[in-house]
């Protein structure tokens, strides 16, 4: 199974207004990130994919099983983190997703092992004893993810998976999921407003644009830059090494005072850099290859501009 | 491979069946509502009454055999019967209440009269209030919880359709009332097989047990019914909590208040309390049970409270699915 998600023709209307428009879909096998700002039909896509609301058109497959004739079978096998901050009032952490992988239909005490299992992986300690209503935004995040884990799904759908968490945590999340994609062969569909999150663990991108989809294409394509060129950053100076860079032949555009893209083929550019940096005395602190910035290309995206598609 | 990993693993066992999986909301809310101190309390003076009926059914046997308890079982089950309004003294006063144990009926007769007037007492008075205090106490968090804190994602991102979980939601309901209904009353029924030390007991009364499924089935639908529709319309509990208690307390008293004025004459009061019965949800069950333990006084007809009935129950149910589902849109 190449694709994960093929959906064709999709549309929703809430009273009349477009939630999703066509939207014609491929999800492939890995990490996709689904982005969009607010309102651009983000969650109402993932309802849709779940089955939880009615589409008025639109027919394919999510996990080779068709959609939406089969959305029960297709929600045993999709982890599911909802935006929304839900929980069972009364009932203990350990409780809670014990309950979520029997209502997935594993065994009682299979189910709590399972539980146990998923809540170490998710760094909950004793505080799975504790009522779910006491948890903090931090721990309710991690309680919804080991919900979502815990009946080991083929594909994970993350809504807003990192909202509450701190630096740290963060960070730790998004390792999970790196884990769950590379180690597990988990498909992850993770849908944020953090580009960085994006940028650091997803493979594809998907734009949604007022219920259309805007751009469908792997990370690498996207900071893929129009031009070949070297992203230099310097301690200082930038315009001075700038200035010697050009006398030696090369296109440069200074973008701040310690940072400078340098126009040509990276590998031929590289001693010139050296060579005027030990002329002009400039420490280069860093030299990356130049990439397009997601978050560029998503405001032009969403601001309808003419994206330059690499 | 490594002799201990916490990390993540994958699973791959037999899974349940997908037409099963309400049964998971009905277990988690079953323990959670048991977790409730005054719950227990209240689901064990709620069997106390099943120890009158058991008397009760103990001085039957005891006056069949022996006729000196005769007089004290007909005065026992009088005291049970008599006390409870307008509608009953009235029979006595017209004289439609038959004569349980008299020494023209055989005893075939007798026993299924006794039995059934005894376990109609049980479920027509204190069953019945008690239904309506562990209802009260547990309906209106079962649906307006989920909602407030938006449990119902959770449950349905799985394989379970709204109708399954308010199916599921119900059924604690059920097992609750089971619990203080059901149960109790047949318990009642085979002690009363035991005293009664004769085979033939079973054949006179095979019935028994089927009147008090039947029975069940009357007190719990409709009135899980409205307690869901309730829970399900608001995201407080104490507002469904009050528009239950209302329902039964007004109904009762404008029925009451209705129908008293001619108390002194039974043929109008016959006649008006069929007029205003569909008021109070209490006296039509009470009605339905009567007829169902075949312990009716006259010939009436009870088509408008069975179709009432029915309908409450296809009414509540269906409002309580259509809160549910309708979440999910938003």
């Amino acid at each position: 199974m190449s694709n994960v998600i093929e959906i064709a023709d999709l549309t929703k209307r809430y009273a009349g207004n477009f939630a999703l428009k066509n939207v014609d879909l491929v999800v492939p096998v890995g990490v996709t990130g689904l982005l969009g700002p607010n309102g651009s039909g983000k969650s109402t896509f993932i309802k849709a994919m779940l089955g939880l609301v009615k589409v008025d058109t639109g027919s394919g497959s999510v996990l080779g099983r068709p959609w939406p004739t089969q959305v029960k079978s297709i929600r045993d096998r999709i982890g599911y983190l909802p935006e929304d901050d839900c929980y069972i009032l009364g009932l203990q952490g350990i409780e809670s997703v014990q309950m979520m992988a029997r209502l997935s239909g594993l065994p009682t005490t299979e189910a709590l092992r399972r539980a146990h299992e998923v809540l170490d992986f998710c760094d909950v300690g004793q505080e799975r004893y504790r009522n779910v209503e006491t948890y903090s935004t931090g721990m309710r995040q991690k309680l919804k993810f080991a919900q979502a884990l815990v009946h080991d799904p083929q594909l994970i759908i993350l809504d807003e998976p990192t909202t509450g968490l701190d630096p740290t945590q963060r960070e730790e999340f998004l390792d999970r999921i790196h884990a769950l994609a590379n180690r597990f062969e988990k498909s992850v569909l993770l849908s944020t407003h953090i580009l960085h999150d994006v940028q650091q663990v997803c493979d594809q991108v998907i734009i949604l644009v007022r219920g259309e989809v805007r751009l469908a294409d792997s990370l690498a394509n996207m900071q893929r830059p129009l031009q070949a060129g070297v992203q230099v950053r310097v301690v200082r100076d930038a315009m001075r090494f700038a200035e010697s860079l050009r006398r030696r032949g090369l296109g440069v555009q200074c973008e701040n005072d310690t940072e400078l893209l340098v126009q040509g083929d990276a590998f031929l550019i590289r001693k010139t850099v050296w060579a005027s940096s030990k002329a002009e005395h400039v420490l280069v602190e860093r030299m990356d290859e130049a990439r397009n910035s997601l978050e560029h290309s998503f405001m032009e995206i969403v601001s309808e501009k003419n994206y330059a598609h690499p | 491979m490594p002799i201990l990993d916490l990390g993540y693993r994958n699973w791959n066992g037999d899974r349940s069946s997908e037409s099963l999986r309400w049964t998971v909301v009905a277990t988690t809310g079953i323990s959670l509502v048991w977790r409730g101190t005054w719950l227990k309390r209240f689901m064990l003076f709620a069997t106390f009454p099943a120890l009158v009926t058991m008397f009760g059914v103990g001085l039957f046997e005891q006056a069949a055999r022996d006729d000196s308890y005769r007089k004290m079982f007909n005065g026992f089950l009088a005291s049970r019967i008599e006390p409870m309004g307008p509608r009953n003294r009235m029979r006595n006063r017209v004289a439609e209440r038959p004569q349980i144990i008299s020494e023209t009926t055989d005893i075939a007769t007798q026993r299924h009269l006794a039995w059934s007037h005894m376990l109609l007492w049980y479920f027509r008075y204190p069953q019945a209030l008690w239904i309506v205090v562990v209802i009260g106490l547990v309906a209106p968090r079962l649906i307006s919880y989920d909602l407030r804190s938006r449990g119902y994602l959770l449950y349905l991102s799985r394989p379970l359709s709204p109708t399954s979980y308010v199916f599921g939601k119900a059924c604690i309901l059920f097992f609750l009332l089971a619990m203080i209904t059901t149960f109790p009353a047949i318990a009642v029924y085979m002690f009363g097989l035991l005293l009664s030390n004769d085979p033939s007991a079973f054949l006179q009364t095979w019935d028994i047990p089927f009147r008090i499924l039947l029975a069940t089935l009357v007190l719990v639908l409709p009135t899980s019914a409205i307690a869901l529709a309730f829970s399900s319309l608001t995201q407080e509990s104490r507002f469904a909590a009050f528009a239950w208690f209302a329902v039964w307390i007004v109904g009762w008293v404008t029925y009451l208040v209705l129908t008293g004025s001619a108390m002194f004459n039974a043929e109008d009061a016959i006649k008006l309390q069929q007029r205003w019965l569909m008021i109070s949800p209490y006296h039509v069950l009470g009605q339905l049970q009567e007829e169902i333990f075949g312990v009716l006084p006259t010939d009436q007809h009870l088509t408008g409270p069975w179709i009432l009935c029915a309908a409450v129950s296809i009414v509540g149910f269906g409002i309580a699915r259509w809160r549910v589902a309708r979440m999910l849109k938003v």
